[in-house]
């Protein structure tokens, strides 16, 4: 059994997003990502290499808050928040508030694997990826026509965007995300995003948080979250839900439930969660209106969608 | 630990002389729900041979003092936010401690600085990583939480906002001693000798947990963080979930020592959801998290933790933690060395 699940980030479905040509652009997006890194699975690809290729696909398509096109803070400017864990070990790399790598989940596994840390932020992030090679992109390259427009509206609403207002445009909480188990048994979690829109400079949300936005740990589970990052930060999301499975000995949908439906909402948050556990098993929830998604897994299920559906 | 027990014994002649002075304070304690502190100064390699017995005095009454001062609010009535904030607030203003003022320096010779605290009634937390120029991280973390719709904020962008909320700033080097600055010209020496670095020159970090009398828990860590770490080094102890952690329906925790491993253990959280779901004591929880998973990962550090019945626990798998507790049974230890 292998399997694959991604996420776009999940919020309010704004009326004319139905347009179903727009729905059937982001459902092409998400299904592509989906079977090209499902593929690599198929070929025996880990998952740790599959969430990379699914999440930088995801950070490259500017549809998603994440890499190009993600979401822009206060002054205008991308910086971008990324993570990544290896569920057979426990490492993890991760990168915040980033303004010039084009693909910060690039840059979150070479810390995984080059830097002795764990979590590198800003300016010493990006010295790091000036020493790994990478090159650096101006940060115009991540802002859109489309973010610098979201950007103006929440700034000229009457409230900012510290929980979503209904009817906001589901990217100020499009994170990306992948997780995925491989044939060799072993799971691996991905996130990626460019945070809130109108945030505050430096800023850091739940995305390159081990244990909130991101968590993977063989034999448990792998978790990749999207939402209100700060209530995600203080649930310690994604840490909660493998610790609910196996202390508590709930079945993953039931400790992803239990996250989502009971706990978020009590910290007055919304947002979605996906996972994927030991045995392949593959749990997309959120309580928010739709969730950009796509899962896939060798028994032949595959599933794209973005508003709540049958499952 | 007959040495602990001893000062204890001795510690409590001295609390009730204080309480015969303050006798409406003291009988207010007396009939209420217990109040706690414990602090930590960091765990891990503690040479004696480092140490004389001057500085180990300077030690002792650095941990007393900020002990004393978070036990007076909680003794007052404070709440253990507060309580929390201001011993942490004396530990970082002491330059022995590896926060604020004698922060460990990074590999350009720059402290950064990281703290976090969180609230076991709300679950509100504030953190900030990566700051230069706040005399005082914890009162940013502090604000963080109160004052923005945010958890974190890292770098200048965390400056910004201090600046923005009217806290002192000081140039950087106001946190670097003399001390510190041997330490990284030692740390990249063996840098250079050998491709290992030392791990273990990080001890320091400093943290505290508190019980007030409503019940209510709150944890805070503040650092510098790793000697000679890279610029934009983030460890466990502004990461909510993993240096420290706060829940009113399972525990309080601080964490020091290897921060990649405790960010990757998720150290706080685990102990705290150990208590919850799996149902066994705080003292078993950080004994299997400290001892058995964290130490399994060949890491080394420790934690302060307190549960709603104000149980202490104080658990390191190094040779030293710099730790002190109070509470209102007339317990009142501070200890460097030896098993916890």
């Amino acid at each position: 059994m292998y399997s694959i699940a991604i996420h776009g980030g999940a919020g309010a479905v704004p009326a004319d997003f139905l347009a179903p040509d727009k729905r059937a652009q982001y459902e092409a997006s998400l299904a592509s990502v989906l079977d090209e890194s499902f593929a690599m699975l198929e070929r025996g690809a880990s998952s740790l290499d599959a969430v990379t290729a699914a999440v930088r696909a995801l950070e490259d398509d500017p549809l998603f808050n994440a890499g190009h096109g993600a979401a822009l803070t206060r002054e205008g400017w991308a910086e971008l928040d990324a993570a990544v864990m290896d569920g057979r070990d426990q490492r993890a790399g991760a990168v915040a508030s980033v303004r010039h790598v084009k693909n910060p989940v690039e840059l979150a596994r070479r810390v995984m694997e080059k830097s002795r840390h764990v979590l590198l932020v800003s300016v010493g992030a990006e010295e790091f990826a000036l020493e790994e090679g990478i090159s650096l992109v101006p940060n115009v390259y991540f802002r859109t026509d489309e973010r610098r427009h979201q950007l103006a509206s929440e700034q000229q609403g009457q409230r900012v965007s510290d929980l979503m207002p209904t009817g906001a445009p589901i990217g100020t909480q499009g994170t990306v995300g992948a997780v995925a188990l491989d044939k060799h048994g072993n799971l691996a979690a991905a996130t990626s995003t460019g945070g809130m829109t109108n945030k505050r400079q430096g800023r850091v949300g739940d995305s390159p948080i081990i244990g909130a936005g991101t968590y993977a740990k063989n034999g448990v589970c792998a978790i990749s979250a999207t939402g209100h990052g700060e209530l995600f930060i203080r649930a310690v999301a994604a840490y909660h839900i493998a610790a609910s499975v196996e202390f508590r000995g709930m079945s993953l949908a039931e400790a992803v439930r239990e996250l989502i439906h009971v706990r978020i909402p009590q910290l007055r948050g919304s947002g979605g969660i996906i996972a994927v556990g030991a045995r392949g098993e593959i749990v997309m929830d959120f309580n928010t209106e739709g969730m950009f998604r796509g899962a896939r897994d060798s028994a032949g299920f595959r599933e794209v969608g973005v508003l709540r559906g049958r499952r | 630990m007959p040495t602990a027990n001893a000062l204890g014994r001795a510690s409590l002649v001295v609390v009730a002389a204080a309480c015969a002075a303050f006798a409406f304070t003291a009988s207010y304690a007396a009939d209420s729900k217990t109040v706690a502190i414990v602090i930590h100064g960091g765990a891990g390699v503690i040479n004696r041979s480092d140490m004389t017995a001057e500085r180990e005095a300077g030690y002792r009454a650095g941990l007393e003092q900020a002990r004393d001062a978070g036990y007076a609010v909680l003794e007052a009535g404070g709440s253990s936010l507060d309580a929390v904030t201001t011993a942490v607030r004396i530990l970082e203003d002491n330059p022995l401690f590896n926060a604020g003022k004698g922060a460990v320096l990074n590999r350009n010779g720059v402290a950064e600085l990281d703290s976090s605290i969180m609230d076991g009634k709300t679950l509100r937390a504030g953190a900030v990583a990566g700051v230069q120029h706040v005399k005082n991280p914890i009162e940013l973390a502090r604000a963080v939480m109160e004052k923005s719709q945010h958890v974190m904020l890292a770098g200048t962008g965390a400056e910004e906002f201090a600046l923005e909320q009217g806290l002192t700033m000081v140039p950087n080097g106001y946190f670097r001693t003399e001390a510190r600055m041997k330490q990284l010209e030692r740390a990249q020496q063996q840098e250079k000798e050998k491709a290992a670095a030392s791990r273990t020159s990080s001890t320091g970090t400093v943290g505290a947990v508190a019980l007030d009398r409503n019940g209510n828990l709150a944890a805070a860590t503040s650092t510098g963080g790793m000697t000679n770490k890279r610029p934009g080094r983030i460890g466990d102890s502004p990461i909510i979930g993993a240096g420290t952690y706060a829940n009113n329906a399972s525990c309080a925790v601080s964490a020091t020592g290897d921060g990649e491993f405790f960010i990757r253990s998720v150290v706080a959280h685990d102990i705290c959801a150990l208590v919850q779901y799996k149902r066994v004591t705080l003292e078993a929880a950080a004994r299997e998290v400290i001892h058995e998973k964290v130490g399994g990962l060949q890491a080394t550090g420790g934690v302060i933790a307190l549960d709603p019945e104000g149980h202490i626990v104080m658990d390191f798998n190094s040779n030293g933690m710099f730790r002190a507790a109070r509470d209102s049974t007339g317990r009142r230890d501070v200890a460097i060395y030896g098993k916890p």
